[in-house]
């Protein structure tokens, strides 16, 4: 059974978009991304998921539960950390620690200290005198500090510095050994790439692609440079099925492949090559790819005048 | 149910000073000040319109008790209490909406239903508090200076209040299940109650329109400090308190809670 499991789930505000027809299955143990901008529809999804949002249509499930009628049990079995996470003013990090587990029926504080000794989150002072960052580190702790089945995470790493960072992202790879899943949400995507086993992409309230982060990077085009020694290898590229975007300048031919490498290895090896550098596409390529579409679309409205979003 | 309620109280706290203070202070002074004006006063308000006297419940001022309902119990307390109950019961649920709270809380597994209802006590036990710190103060206040307030009708005055802002509260509610905006709750429950003393006021002094005073609480409010409680109106006001709350409820877990 999927952790999570939504089928066509659609939010609408009034008029205005917020999903659409967002289908995905997250399993057991596996740790899920959600990539996507400002505006994609990533909080709203999750805000769906946790019966905070009603949906306009479709359905979700969690752990197999309806995510309206059983979303109290539901929540029983999962930690979620908001979007830019606030307790208010006055409370600190261990009064919220200790309501959430008297809530939760968890004795004591939990893990909440070992959290936050490895978070170096200050749990004395009250929330409306921490950083944005150590305010962010509380909030990790109530998400994870009861050990749920299932992270919801919402932009986890927003505030956090570079080692704080290194170690959000070590406790989700340890919470994955353990057996949760984790739905995270981010436009950062090298800690997607890091961590994640699939990703999924949204653009516009809509899933455009779900996939391995290993596929995903393999069918975005590798940069490939290559230093002839004569200016006649390029022609032996020219019409290579994958090749794309070639130019060439002193000697160097540069140019964009995508697919198998061996008949671009074979066509040069033809010629005397001085160098070869074939360099492997980041999830920011990967992601830029999805949005390629996008902004052709919207250069094409703006020439033809066309209403644009 | 009674660690959320716990909570919401802790973050609360400061109410009991801000708000018990300062109208516990107010009451005693002007119950301190009575000995000294007392005869002035009698005079004075003998030579009211019978009208404005009925319009503003003022029968004579010859004690301290009637006094302290003229000046304070009247209108200034139940106004300001009311007004300290639907901040109270915003902070539970449109100020933690605002500040993120709200969003944690429901990570947790506790229903819509949950929270609401312990805002709302949470509501009840805080305005108890500061109307007992008021009345503490002000019986301090008759005992230093002398005024001679007795105890019973003092507690009768100011317990009074109680359903009345506890009323406040529940229109909070009403109103969250429309917006979670802290400012659209206040104001607009702060209109209301003043539209309903308005209300009440006008019914008073007009006859032929002493049927809007029905939609009015204050028409319930009544002089306890002088009459008594009346159990009726009390019980009432607080059944009707507990009623709206209910709906707010409702409301609230159908609505769509926006970051």
């Amino acid at each position: 059974m999927p952790a999570i499991e939504t089928e066509r789930l659609t939010k609408y505000y009034g008029s205005h978009r917020g999903v659409e027809e967002i289908t995905i299955a997250v399993e057991q143990g596996e740790v899920f991304g959600f990539l996507g901008p400002n505006g994609a529809g990533k909080t709203t999804t999750i805000r769906t998921l946790l019966d905070l949002l009603h949906p306009t249509s479709g359905s979700a499930r969690i752990f197999g539960l309806d995510s309206r009628r059983d979303s109290v049990a539901i929540r029983r079995r999962l930690g979620n950390l908001p979007g830019d996470f606030g307790y208010g003013k006055l409370a600190t990090g261990r009064e919220a620690v200790s309501l959430l587990a008297r809530l939760r029926n968890v004795s004591g504080l939990g893990n909440a200290v070992a959290l936050a000794k490895r978070f170096q989150a200050d749990l004395e002072r009250p929330m409306g005198q921490l950083s944005r960052g150590n305010r962010q580190k509380i909030g990790l702790i109530l998400a994870v500090f009861h050990q749920p089945e299932l992270l919801i995470l919402d932009e986890p790493t927003s505030g956090l510095d570079p080692l704080m960072q290194e170690e959000f992202l070590a406790l989700v790879r340890e919470e994955r050994e353990r057996g949760c899943a984790v739905f995270l949400s981010s436009h950062e995507l090298d800690e997607v790439q890091r961590v994640c086993d699939r990703v999924g992409i949204i653009r516009d309230g809509r899933v455009v692609a779900v996939e391995r982060v290993s596929e995903l990077l393999e069918k975005t085009p590798h940069r490939v440079s290559v230093q002839f020694a004569e200016p006649a290898g390029i022609e032996s590229l020219r019409g290579l099925a994958g090749v794309s975007d070639l130019e060439a300048s002193d000697g160097r031919v540069r140019f964009k492949l995508t697919g198998a490498i061996d008949p671009v290895l074979k066509a040069i090896a033809a010629h005397t090559v001085f160098d070869l550098e074939v360099a492997h596409p980041t999830l920011e390529e990967v992601f830029l790819t999805y949005y390629q579409d996008e902004s052709s679309d919207r250069t094409q409205n703006r020439v033809t005048g066309g209403k644009t979003e | 149910m009674t660690a959320l309620i716990a909570a919401q109280l802790r973050e609360r706290r400061r109410s009991l000073l801000s708000w018990g203070l300062p109208i516990g202070v107010w009451s005693a002074f002007v119950v301190a000040i009575y000995p000294s004006v007392e005869s002035a006063l009698t005079k004075a308000v003998r030579s009211y319109p019978a009208t404005l006297k009925e319009a503003f419940g003022i029968s004579e001022l010859s004690t301290v008790e009637q006094y302290l309902h003229a000046e304070m119990l009247s209108l200034i307390v139940p106004l300001a209490v009311g007004y300290l109950a639907v901040r109270s019961l915003a902070s539970g649920l449109s100020g933690a909406a605002e500040s993120g709270r709200l969003d944690v809380l429901l990570s947790a597994p506790v229903s819509r239903r949950r929270v609401v209802t312990a805002s709302f006590c949470a509501a009840a036990v805080e305005l108890a508090a500061v109307l007992a710190v008021s009345l503490a103060l002000t019986l301090l206040g008759s005992l230093l200076s002398g005024a001679n307030l007795s105890f019973p009708p003092a507690l009768a005055g100011f317990a009074n209040v109680w359903p009345l802002a506890l009323l406040s509260a529940a229109l909070g509610v009403i109103v969250t299940g429309f917006s979670l905006r802290t400012s659209v709750v206040t104001g607009s429950v702060a209109g209301v109650l003043v539209g309903m003393y308005v209300a009440d006021l006008v019914g008073r002094l007009d006859p032929g329109l002493d049927a809007v005073r029905y939609a009015s609480v204050f028409r319930y409010y009544g002089n306890a400090i002088e009459n008594g409680i009346d159990p009726l109106s009390f019980l009432g006001v607080t059944a009707a308190a507990a009623l709206l709350a209910a709906t707010g409820a409702a409301l609230f877990e159908r609505r769509d809670l926006i970051s």
